[in-house]
């Protein structure tokens, strides 16, 4: 009989098992390419990125694994990368009540602009928090929130007596509270006025080890917001202040931080309006005062610009600068009805999406009876937070048509004017800003259920390129990618399994004679079921990859590229 | 409900109160006393005549040597990697054994303290220079080093006999690595906004007398008052100016790469 109980309760676990999961392997055969100046591999052949990710729940409990290995990295990722092992590894019990974790965690407070940890494996992106995390849902509508625990550093140990001399993270330890008013209160719970606000509270706890200056090793970050909605109109808003974090990013300023980001949105079928304001002062929020790069980082500053995702319309992409930026968004999407002259049978969806970037204004403090701005040990500068610099980073006007034609025709076409400051951006001292006109169409021909056809044309023409360019030979470097480009993509798709594509990208308008090159590629993919396959080959050219404003740089490259990926 | 509300308000509250270290602005910098115990510290700067961040970055080091004394801190400015290529009218700083130092790390500016750093397969950023240079000048010294240098203005010779002496028991795979320095050169260097035709290379790391590795001297256990000397002779190159060169001695243990010990003087 204990036998029979035994199997029942075993049988009716594994029945409410479930395990899921995915794969991805994405690797890359390096070949030396004179035509696009790669003389040297610098010992590098090949690289391969791969992860596994196991999932599993039952009930109300649940934990995974995520496997990684970059032997060695791609071009492009961070050294530090190189290795293999078990990055992210978690547990978890919620009953509805209570949620408790422990392993390593994701997590975001409000819009993430004190705290928010996550993953990007395009970016090579990791800042899990390997600790705690206690959820508490007292009452409908309440939940509590607090995380405490050590961020992932590529592969360093996350003991602190195994730290290194450039390794010295802090922990991090957070409380959120969130009230939903419309769960909360039974008269709100079917009224058209929606409110929830919430807060947030973040530290840092690290070891001052530096030489010169006094590093507070307690760092706090404060954030309140609240999100309104009233019938078809939503708004929310969110502000969050930092006390003083001497920093390498911020050049070792004590001046507190602050960030603000709102929005207001209208929608209803075939109409949606969003306008956007950011303003962004100092708010480099990572748990160690060192790092540089896209490590370590505790917050994240939400970019509000339009995401491109065409080869050349995304070539240019803004990346948030912590340091300061002045920002707004407006996009409006309107659907032109069905039936009517300009809907057609299937309707047309129009996009027009505008944004802009400027840098803060910085007024100069005064030091030791001295006026200074920015200087080491100082509070660095004063700043209006109602005014907004001369100084433009990026402006991006795009308007977009999507339209299915008829039952085999389907068209999208956009005109996007671009300014991209590259000097503040990607680095390229001295640089001219981009300024340039973008234009693409991509239209599909279905030629049977089975069978179709797509073509992609693109151009991309900057203007006033050549203007100030009397560049030294040592800067070529930096206008690898400027000029005029060109861009043909014909992909024939039979579903569902095989798709092939060829495309070139051409940087005929390039000031520099010798980078007027061609970017031939040809892929093959293969798909069964989740499973896909893609084996491509040719040339890629210098640009970056960005995600939510974060970017890396992918460096030029030629050779043949493999991703294999799955999931169940 | 109340309840547990109170007890989160309360976890909050402490933590935000505990969680805050306001710094003094009035009071920002470090009063820093170097050891006074002779140990030196040997910072390679890696760098490049073409890239932008370096002047900043080497200006940073420089100000971290005057700080703590320039009988403390030696520099050695490695020109290694891609951006260190010489074009056009760039000046070609690159050596064979600054480029096998350089490791085929891909950026500049990089460092290392007393090999620091280098050794574990890492490289440190400007930021981080500072503490491991904190830790490597309280460090106990177990060599000194007397570096002498004798120049023939004729045939451009310069003789170097470097003497080791064991200020302390120790025991290790002990390597001596001798080095030509010139300052001073005036060039071509890519600065913020543009090119510095007159840009003034400090450091500049001509080359070793011995190779990268430089040679072993003793293996095994060193006592008390130990001594061993080595002679070194090179021909000056016509291009280098003799009046800003100066050899660099340094002693480093080959089973973790760090340097123990850097003694420099001018030929001339």
């Amino acid at each position: 009989m204990i036998l029979g109980t035994l199997s029942l309760h075993a049988q009716s676990f594994l029945e409410n098992s479930q395990i899921s999961g995915s794969f991805q392997t994405d690797a890359q055969y390096y070949m030396l390419d004179k035509g696009i100046d790669i003389t040297d591999l610098y010992g590098k052949k090949f690289g391969i990125n791969g992860f596994g990710k196991i999932n599993y729940t039952n009930g109300n409990f649940s934990a995974g694994l995520r496997f990684e290995a970059f032997l060695p990295e791609l071009n492009g990722f961070r050294n530090e990368l190189n290795g293999v092992g078990l990055a992210n590894i978690f547990a978890t019990y919620d009953n509805g009540f209570i949620g408790i974790t422990v392993g390593d965690i994701y997590d975001q407070f409000g819009s993430g602009l004190v705290f928010r940890s996550y993953e990007e494996w395009s970016l090579g992106m990791d800042n899990s928090l390997r600790g705690m995390r206690v959820i508490v849902r007292p009452t409908a509508g309440v939940t509590l929130k607090g995380v405490y625990g050590r961020q992932r550093f590529y592969w360093a140990p996350y003991l602190e007596r195994d730290f290194n001399y450039d390794d010295y993270r802090g922990i991090v330890r957070g409380v959120d509270g969130e009230w939903n008013l419309n769960q909360s209160i039974p008269a709100m719970n079917y009224s058209e006025f929606k409110m929830s606000i919430g807060g947030s509270f973040v530290s840092k706890k690290q070891y001052d080890q530096s030489l010169f200056y006094y590093i507070p090793e307690n760092v706090g970050a404060a954030a309140g917001r609240i999100n309104l909605g009233y019938g078809r109109f939503a708004f929310t808003t969110e502000y969050a202040y930092k006390i003083n974090d001497p920093s390498a990013i911020n050049n070792f300023i004590y001046k507190e931080g602050q960030s603000l980001l709102s929005s207001l949105s209208y929608s209803q079928k075939g109409l949606g309006i969003v306008l956007q304001v950011k303003r962004t002062d100092n708010m480099s929020f990572k748990s160690m005062y060192t790092a540089k790069q896209n490590d370590l980082d505790i917050n994240f500053i939400p970019p509000i610009n339009y995401t491109h995702t065409h080869s050349l319309p995304s070539m240019y992409t803004y990346s948030t600068q912590p340091n300061g930026e002045m920002a707004a968004q407006f996009q409006v999407n309107y659907t032109i009805p069905k039936g009517t002259w300009l809907g057609g049978k299937y309707g047309t969806k129009l996009t027009l999406n505008m944004s802009q970037v400027n840098d803060i204004v910085r007024d100069s403090i005064m030091d030791q009876g001295q006026m200074t701005i920015n200087k080491r040990g100082t509070l660095g500068y004063a700043s209006n937070f109602f005014a907004i610099s001369d100084h433009r980073f990026f402006r991006d006007i795009n308007f977009e048509i999507d339209k299915k034609i008829s039952r085999d025709w389907h068209l999208t076409a956009q005109y996007i004017n671009l300014y991209y400051d590259i000097e503040t951006i990607e680095g390229h001292a001295g640089a001219p800003p981009v300024q340039a006109n973008i234009a693409f169409l991509d239209v599909t021909y279905k030629i049977n259920k089975k069978q179709s056809i797509r073509l992609e044309l693109q151009g991309l023409w900057e203007k006033e390129v050549k203007k100030g360019y009397a560049y030294d030979e040592s800067e070529k470097k930096d206008y690898q990618k400027r000029g005029d480009w060109a861009f043909g993509l014909i992909e024939y798709t039979i579903n569902p399994h095989w798709s092939f594509s060829i495309a070139d990208k051409w940087n005929y308008g390039n000031p520099v004679p010798e980078f007027r090159d061609h970017y031939f590629t040809g892929t093959v993919s293969y798909i069964h079921e989740a499973t896909r396959i893609m084996l491509s080959g040719g040339r890629q050219s210098e640009g970056v990859v960005c995600v939510g404003g974060v970017c890396r740089t992918v460096p030029a490259s030629s050779g043949v590229s493999l991703t294999v990926s799955t999931s169940f | 409900m109340k309840k547990l509300s109170f007890i989160f308000l309360v976890a909050a509250t402490m933590l935000f109160v505990s969680s805050c270290d306001k710094i003094d602005i009035n009071n920002t910098h470090k009063p820093f006393n170097p050891s006074g115990q002779g140990k030196t510290v040997l910072i390679k700067d890696f760098t490049g005549v073409r890239c932008v961040n370096c002047p900043a970055a080497a200006e940073l080091v420089h100000q971290l040597q005057h700080a703590l004394g320039e009988d403390n801190v030696y520099i050695m400015s490695v020109h290694a990697g891609f951006l260190a290529q010489p074009v056009g009218q760039f000046p070609d700083f690159t050596t064979p054994e600054g480029t096998e130092w350089y490791n085929g790390n891909e950026s500049n500016p990089l460092f290392s303290v007393d090999h620091v750093a280098l050794t574990d397969g890492n490289t440190l950023y400007v930021e981080q220079v500072d503490t491991p240079l904190a830790d490597a000048l309280f460090e106990a010294q177990t060599f000194e080093i007397f570096t002498e240098a004798t120049y023939d203005e004729e045939t451009r010779q310069v003789d170097v006999v470097a003497d080791v002496v064991a200020t302390a028991e120790t025991e290790g795979n002990f390597y001596v690595t001798v080095s030509l320095l010139e300052d001073s050169i005036v060039g071509r260097q890519v600065v913020p906004g543009g090119v510095d035709t007159a840009y003034v290379f400090r450091n500049v790391f001509r080359g070793t007398l011995n190779g990268a590795d430089g040679d072993i001297f003793h293996e095994g256990p060193v006592y008390l008052d130990d001594e061993y000397t080595y002679k070194y002779s090179i021909e000056l190159n016509p291009a280098y100016n003799a009046d800003q060169c100066y050899i660099m001695t340094y002693i480093y243990d080959r089973t973790d790469g760090k340097i123990m010990q850097t003694d420099m003087v001018k030929i001339k």
